[in-house]
């Protein structure tokens, strides 16, 4: 005989997405309905935005349609129960977690040039190749050559229910601004215009299950990476740098971004730290070196400049892809080893 | 500061509940919340914050201001309290370490 009681009971193996409160404790569960074989859920109206309350409402009907007993499940609520149409009487805070997602890590730049696109790339590659699964956002939105760099001329496929399914390249799942752009027309962005694509992207792209998702920010620390950063619930951020003392002022911007909007900053990557003679092996430190060091924070990696790099991102065949064991790619595996070290002890 | 993750008011038990990510639990009993409310109105302007007792306020909307805060509207019309997120986790602490009811500022 199915109770109210233990229609509850199996409702407290689904928990709040990142967090381990069940969603009975928490309080959203206003009223269970049983009428025969059929069990309708009313759920108490709060800030859970559209997304989430879709999650919740696909797992509670998956918990509760294999209960002995129960044909129809069906939910109801997160909004007023009679008064369709009209907004929550709860806003939903920008910083709302992403159902399904996992850690969300920006990678920055204080400045353009500095090869940040290509440390987002190869990172989330040495992700996946880590045995995760990842996604990458290109929001880099003036310049966004991330399809270009992993090879891709794929376009999202758009479901529907209006959601966007992402492109799979290398096991990476991918969204970017470039996909929506034509290669010839110079793009210029308005700030609330940019904010509405990128909570698209945020919303409306069907991650699935993912342990982590590489935000490639624009360059720079003006309004659209700053605005990013606020929207997207972010559990660390990365910055990229070149090694020269200029640089460094570069970098502090970055931090201060970072910090202004609350987010960890998980350490500095030093792009083109040394050049590595192909010949003979020797290293030469024609950007200066070190440099980075003088930041406070932790290096997490030094990335030399090798030609490999380019040549990959040009043939967009991602170094990390083609050369295991180069000594780049080796450079990314310690990143990637001490990114998710860190992640583990921060949130958003 | 971690951020609300979720905002879920209980009006059966007159509270607001919020899960913030850092995966703490905080519940704020109205008259708890609209005691402590930090407008100008409710404090005046300067002095110490004090506690001010409203009658059986009812929760009718809670607002985000920015991504730093958020603004409970109250039945009465009352609505120009700005609660930043550092605010209601202290209001928590305070809740929390002298037990329910009313505390000098």
């Amino acid at each position: 005989m199915l109770t109210e009681q233990s229609i509850r009971a199996h409702l407290q193996q689904i928990t709040y997405p990142h967090s381990r409160h069940d969603i009975v404790t928490l309080g959203l569960i206003r009223e269970i309905a049983i009428t025969g074989r059929a069990v309708v859920v009313h759920l108490r109206p709060s800030s859970a935005s559209d997304d989430v309350l879709q999650y919740l409402t696909g797992r509670i009907t998956s918990v509760l349609s294999s209960v002995s007993g129960v044909e129809r499940v069906s939910v109801h609520g997160g909004r007023p129960r009679d008064t369709a149409g009209q907004p929550s009487p709860v806003a939903a805070p920008a910083k709302t977690p992403l159902p399904g997602v996992g850690k969300v890590i920006a990678v920055a730049s204080g400045k353009g040039g500095v090869g940040k696109s290509t440390v987002a790339v190869n990172l989330a590659l040495t992700l996946k190749l880590r045995g995760n699964r990842v996604g990458l956002l290109d929001a880099d939105v003036y310049g966004p050559s991330i399809p270009l760099m992993m090879g891709t001329e794929a376009t999202p496929r758009a479901g529907h229910d209006k959601k966007i399914h992402p492109v799979e390249q290398y096991g990476v799942s991918l969204i970017s601004m470039g996909f929506f752009l034509d290669d010839q027309s110079p793009v210029v962005w308005r700030g609330p215009i940019v904010m509405g694509i990128i909570r698209q992207f945020l919303r409306d792209v069907i991650w699935g299950e993912l342990d982590y998702l590489v935000v490639d920010l624009p360059p720079g620390t003006g309004d659209v990476a700053l605005t990013l950063a606020q929207e997207i619930p972010l559990h660390g951020g990365v910055i990229v740098s070149t090694p020269q003392d200029v640089a460094l002022l570069d970098v502090n911007r970055g931090i201060a971004m970072f910090r202004q909007v609350h987010v960890p900053v998980l350490g500095v990557i030093e792009n083109m730290s040394y050049y590595l003679c192909p010949h003979c092996g020797e290293r030469e430190d024609i950007f200066g070196h070190g440099g980075v060091e003088k930041t406070g924070l932790e290096v997490l990696g030094e990335i030399p400049l090798v030609e490999e790099i380019r040549t990959g991102s040009d043939a967009g065949k991602p170094i990390v892809t083609q050369h295991q064991e180069h000594p780049v790619s080796q450079v990314f595996q310690t990143i990637a080893t001490r990114v998710m070290q860190l992640c583990e002890t921060t949130s958003p | 500061m971690p951020n609300p993750a979720l905002i879920l008011p209980l009006m059966e038990d007159k509270l607001l509940r919020i899960l913030w990510n850092d995966d703490r639990i905080d519940d704020y009993p109205f008259t708890y919340l609209r005691g402590w409310c930090p407008c100008a109105t409710c404090q005046g302007h300067g002095g110490e914050r004090h506690f001010v007792v409203a009658n059986n306020p009812q929760l009718e909307s809670v607002s985000m201001v920015g991504n730093y805060a958020l603004s409970p509207r109250w039945g009465d019309g009352h609505e120009t309290g700005i609660y930043t997120f550092e605010y209601l986790r202290s209001l928590s602490d305070q809740l929390q370490s002298e037990g329910a009811g009313p505390v000098k500022g």
